[in-house]
C-alpha cells in the first residue's frame, strides 16, 4: 500500500473558531442585512487570519497575536460622565467642530454634538440606509470587521460645502473585561467640498481591547480633505485599522496619523489616485517602546495621469519596540506624469528595537518619477554635546532633537488646533522617556 | 581666570595620546590665542574645556576661577560661564534658531540662578545683541545652522555668544571658511565682548585673525604642549618662519 498524503485540512487556530460561535450569537444584534454579514464571514473564513508567510504581513504575524478572540464589547452599562471623555480626549479635546462619540462600539447621542450644519449629513451604521456590508473581496481583517461592525460613522459632505472646524470621531473603549470592539466608517465628500476629519481612539476601560476599525473615504473632483488618525491611552492591546480611499480630479488629500505605544497596532492605508492631478499628502509617526508593535502598511495606487503622492513616515522607538513601513507605489500604464516620493525615518533609543522599512514601486507608466528613501540611526551625540555645550542640560537636548525628528511630519498638517494636539501628545510621549 | 595644569589627554576609546603636559593660565580680561600646526592638538583642547566627550584626562586639571571643571557635565561648563565657539558649528534639522537659543539661555539662566525670559523679553535681547554685533538675526528663524555658508554658521556661533554672556570664551578656528568681509564682522564681534570679566582664548592657525583681534599673549602648541610664548609679535615671527621649527622638534 502506497502512502498517500493526507489532503490537508484547513486548520483553524482556537482564535478562529471562537470567532465563527461568536459570530452565529451576535448576528441577530448586528445591524443591516444579515446575508451581506454571512457574506463577509465568510470571505473572512475562507482566508483566516492573516499570517507571516503573506507578503504582506511578513512582519505582523496576526494569526500569532491573537490568541484568543475577544467576544464582541457589550454596550457600556455604566454611565460614562462628560469630564472623563474629555479626560481620555487629552490635548485632542479642544479640536473644535461637531463630535461624533461611539462608546465601546456604539453611537453615544449623549456624548456627541452634532446640531443640524449646512452641508454635512450626519448618521450612523446602525440605523443608516445602505449600510450593509458590502460584497466583493477584501483581505481577511476587512472581512472580519465587515461581519462584526456594531455601527459607525456615516458621513456625507455635499458638494462645495466648507463646514468649519472638523468632524471629531471618537471612539472610546471603557471595557472592563477583554472585548473586541469593531467599527466602521463610510465618509463621502462631494465635489469642490472641503472638509477636515478626525478619528480618534481612546480608552478609559482598564481591560485589554482588541479594536478592528475601517474607513471608506470617497473625495470628489476639487475637494480637499485633512485625515487625522490618533490613538490615544491604549496598552496591551491589538488595534487593526484599514482605510480604503479614492481621490478624485485635482483633489488633495492631507492623511496624518500619530500612533503612541498602543500594543499592537497594525494600519493598512490604501489610497487610489482615480482622478488626473489629485494630490496625497500624507505624514505618519509611530512611537513605539516596551513591547509595543506598529505597522503601518501602505499601498498607493496611481491610477489617473499627473497626480502627486508624498508618503513621511517616522518612528521612534525604544525597549524592545519594533516598527514596520511598508509603502507600496502602483503606477498603472496610463497614470504617466506621476511623480511619487516616499521617505521613512527611524531614531532608535535603544539596541532591541527594530524598524523594518519596505518600500516597493511597482511601475507600468515610462514617464513618471518615483523615489523613496528610508533611513534608520540612533540620535547623533555630536548634536548631543553641541546642545549641552550651550547650557541645555541632557534630557532637555534630547527631547529637543527628539521633538525635531517628528516635527517634520507634525508641519506637514494643515490646521493649528490639530497640529498642537498631536505636537502636545508626542511631547508627554517623549517626556514620559526622557524623564 | 583659566589655569591649565599639565594637562594630559588621549582619546577615550584609543591608545593615541594627543596633549602631554599642557599648562597655561588666561586671566580675566585678557585675549591669549594658541597657534599651532594643523593636527597638533588645538581643537582637542578646546573640546577638552568645553567636555567632549570621547577624550580622557589622564593627568593634570583645568581650573577654572580657583574650581576644577573636569567633573563638572558640558551643560554645567556653559553655567559656570565656559562657551566653546565651533570650529565647525553643528547643524539641527529641525530646530529653529530661535527656539534652540531661547532654551538655552534660559537653561543656563536657571543654573545661575537669574531671571527666565519670556519670548517678547527674549525677542527684544536678540535684535539688541543682533544690532550691537551687526548680525542679521533673520538667520535665527531657520534650523540652526542648516544650510548655512560657513560665514553664516560662525556669525551665528558668535550671537550665541553674546547672547549666553560666557565669562570664559574659546574660540576654535574662527577665521578658518571666512572672506575679508565675514572675518572683519566676526572679529569685531569678538572685539566687542572683549571685557575685563572675560577671558578669551582665540584658537588659529594663521596670523591673519590677530590682525583683527590683538592678542595679550601668543602661545605656539605643538607635540602635545606649549613650546613657545610670547606677546603678539611672536605670531608675526609665526607668519614668517612658519612652523617647521616646530615640526621638525618631532623628527
Ligand atoms: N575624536 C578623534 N578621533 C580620532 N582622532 C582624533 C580625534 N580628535 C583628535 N584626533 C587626532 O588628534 C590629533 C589632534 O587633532 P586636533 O585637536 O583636531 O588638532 P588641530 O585642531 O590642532 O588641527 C590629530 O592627529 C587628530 O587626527
Ligand atoms: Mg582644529
Amino acid at each position: 500500500m502506497s502512502m498517500t498524503p493526507a489532503t490537508p485540512t484547513q486548520l483553524k487556530t482556537k482564535a478562529e473558531a471562537a470567532y465563527a460561535e461568536q459570530f452565529e450569537s451576535a448576528l441577530a444584534g448586528l445591524p443591516g442585512a444579515a446575508d451581506a454579514r454571512r457574506a463577509a464571514f465568510g470571505r473572512f473564513t475562507a482566508q483566516g487570519l492573516p499570517h507571516r508567510r503573506l507578503e504582506e504581513w511578513k512582519y505582523t504575524d496576526l494569526r500569532a497575536a491573537v490568541k484568543e478572540a475577544l467576544p464582541p464589547a457589550p454596550a457600556a452599562k455604566a454611565v460614562v460622565a462628560a469630564n472623563e471623555v474629555t479626560a481620555a480626549l487629552g490635548p485632542l479635546a479642544v479640536i473644535d467642530g461637531p463630535r461624533l462619540v461611539f462608546i465601546d462600539g456604539h453611537f453615544s447621542a449623549e456624548h456627541s454634538v452634532a446640531s443640524a450644519i449646512a452641508g454635512l449629513s450626519i448618521a450612523t451604521l446602525a440605523n443608516a440606509a445602505g449600510a450593509s456590508a458590502p460584497a466583493g473581496d477584501v483581505p481577511a481583517t476587512v472581512a472580519l470587521n465587515h461581519a462584526f461592525a456594531s455601527d459607525g460613522a456615516v458621513v456625507e459632505v455635499m458638494a462645495g460645502a466648507k463646514p468649519t472646524g472638523s468632524l471629531v470621531i471618537v471612539f472610546l473603549s471603557t471595557a472592563v473585561r477583554p472585548a473586541t470592539i469593531t467599527t466602521r466608517n463610510i465618509i463621502i465628500v462631494g465635489a469642490d467640498a472641503a472638509a477636515s476629519v478626525v478619528e480618534i481612539h481612546a480608552q478609559i476601560g482598564t481591560a485589554s481591547t482588541h479594536t478592528n476599525t475601517s474607513t471608506k473615504l470617497q473625495i470628489g473632483d476639487r475637494a480637499v480633505v485633512d485625515h487625522a488618525k490618533v490613538i490615544i491611552g491604549a496598552s496591551g492591546a491589538i488595534h487593526l485599522a484599514n482605510w480604503d480611499v479614492s481621490i478624485g480630479i485635482d483633489a488633495l488629500y492631507r492623511p496624518a496619523q500619530l500612533t503612541p505605544s498602543c500594543g499592537l497596532a497594525r494600519h493598512d492605508v490604501n489610497v487610489t489616485l482615480n482622478g488626473r492631478n489629485g494630490k496625497l499628502d500624507f505624514s505618519g509617526i509611530a512611537l513605539g517602546r516596551g513591547s509595543d508593535h506598529i505597522d503601518t502598511t501602505m499601498v498607493i495606487h496611481h491610477v489617473a495621469p499627473g497626480c502627486e503622492s508624498r508618503e513621511l513616515f517616522k518612528t521612534i522607538l525604544d525597549g524592545n519596540a519594533r516598527a514596520v513601513f511598508q509603502g507600496k507605489v502602483i503606477v498603472d500604464k496610463d497614470a504617466q506624469k506621476t511623480d511619487g516620493k516616499q521617505m521613512a525615518k527611524a531614531l532608535m533609543l535603544s539596541p532591541n528595537a527594530e524598524f523594518d522599512s519596505k518600500p516597493e514601486l511597482e511601475i507600468y507608466a515610462d514617464d513618471v518619477a518615483c523615489g523613496h528613501g528610508s533611513t534608520c540611526a540612533e540620535i547623533d551625540p555630536d548634536l548631543i554635546f553641541y546642545c549641552r555645550s550651550r547650557g541645555i542640560p541632557e534630557a532637555q537636548a534630547r527631547a529637543l532633537l527628539l521633538e525635531s525628528f517628528v516635527g517634520d511630519a507634525i508641519d506637514m498638517i494643515d490646521r493649528p488646533d490639530i497640529r498642537r494636539a498631536f505636537t502636545e501628545i508626542a511631547q508627554a510621549w517623549l517626556t514620559h522617556k526622557s524623564a | 581666570m583659566l589655569e591649565i595644569k599639565n594637562l594630559h589627554v588621549k582619546l577615550a576609546d584609543e591608545e593615541k595620546v594627543i596633549l602631554d603636559g599642557l599648562t597655561l593660565s588666561v586671566p580675566k580680561g585678557e585675549v591669549h590665542a594658541i597657534m599651532g600646526p594643523n593636527g597638533s592638538g588645538k581643537s582637542t583642547l578646546a573640546y577638552v574645556l568645553a567636555g567632549r566627550p570621547g577624550y580622557e584626562v589622564t593627568d593634570g586639571d583645568i581650573l577654572w576661577n580657583g574650581e576644577s571643571v573636569l567633573e563638572m557635565a558640558p551643560d554645567e561648563r556653559a553655567a559656570a560661564g565656559i562657551f566653546l565657539a565651533f570650529q565647525y558649528p553643528m547643524e539641527i534639522p529641525g530646530v529653529a534658531g530661535l527656539t534652540f537659543l531661547r532654551t538655552a539661555v534660559n537653561a543656563v539662566a536657571k543654573k545661575r540662578g537669574t531671571k527666565e525670559l519670556t519670548t517678547p523679553e527674549f525677542m527684544k535681547l536678540v535684535k539688541a545683541k543682533g544690532a550691537e554685533l551687526n548680525i542679521d538675526v533673520e538667520m535665527l528663524k531657520r534650523p540652526v545652522n542648516v544650510g548655512f555658508s560657513g560665514g553664516e554658521k560662525k556669525r551665528s556661533e558668535i550671537l550665541q555668544m553674546a547672547l549666553l554672556a560666557p565669562s570664559l570664551c574659546v574660540l576654535d578656528e574662527t577665521d578658518s571658511g571666512l572672506d575679508i568681509d565675514a572675518l572683519k564682522v566676526v572679529s569685531d564681534g569678538v572685539n566687542a565682548l572683549r571685557s575685563k570679566d572675560r577671558a578669551m582664548l582665540v584658537i588659529t592657525h594663521y596670523q591673519r585673525l590677530l590682525n583683527h583681534i590683538v592678542p595679550d599673549r601668543v602661545h605656539v602648541l605643538a607635540h602635545g604642549h606649549i613650546q613657545k610664548s610670547g606677546g603678539k609679535e611672536l605670531a608675526l615671527e609665526l607668519e614668517k618662519s612658519g612652523y617647521a621649527e616646530y615640526k621638525s622638534k618631532a623628527a
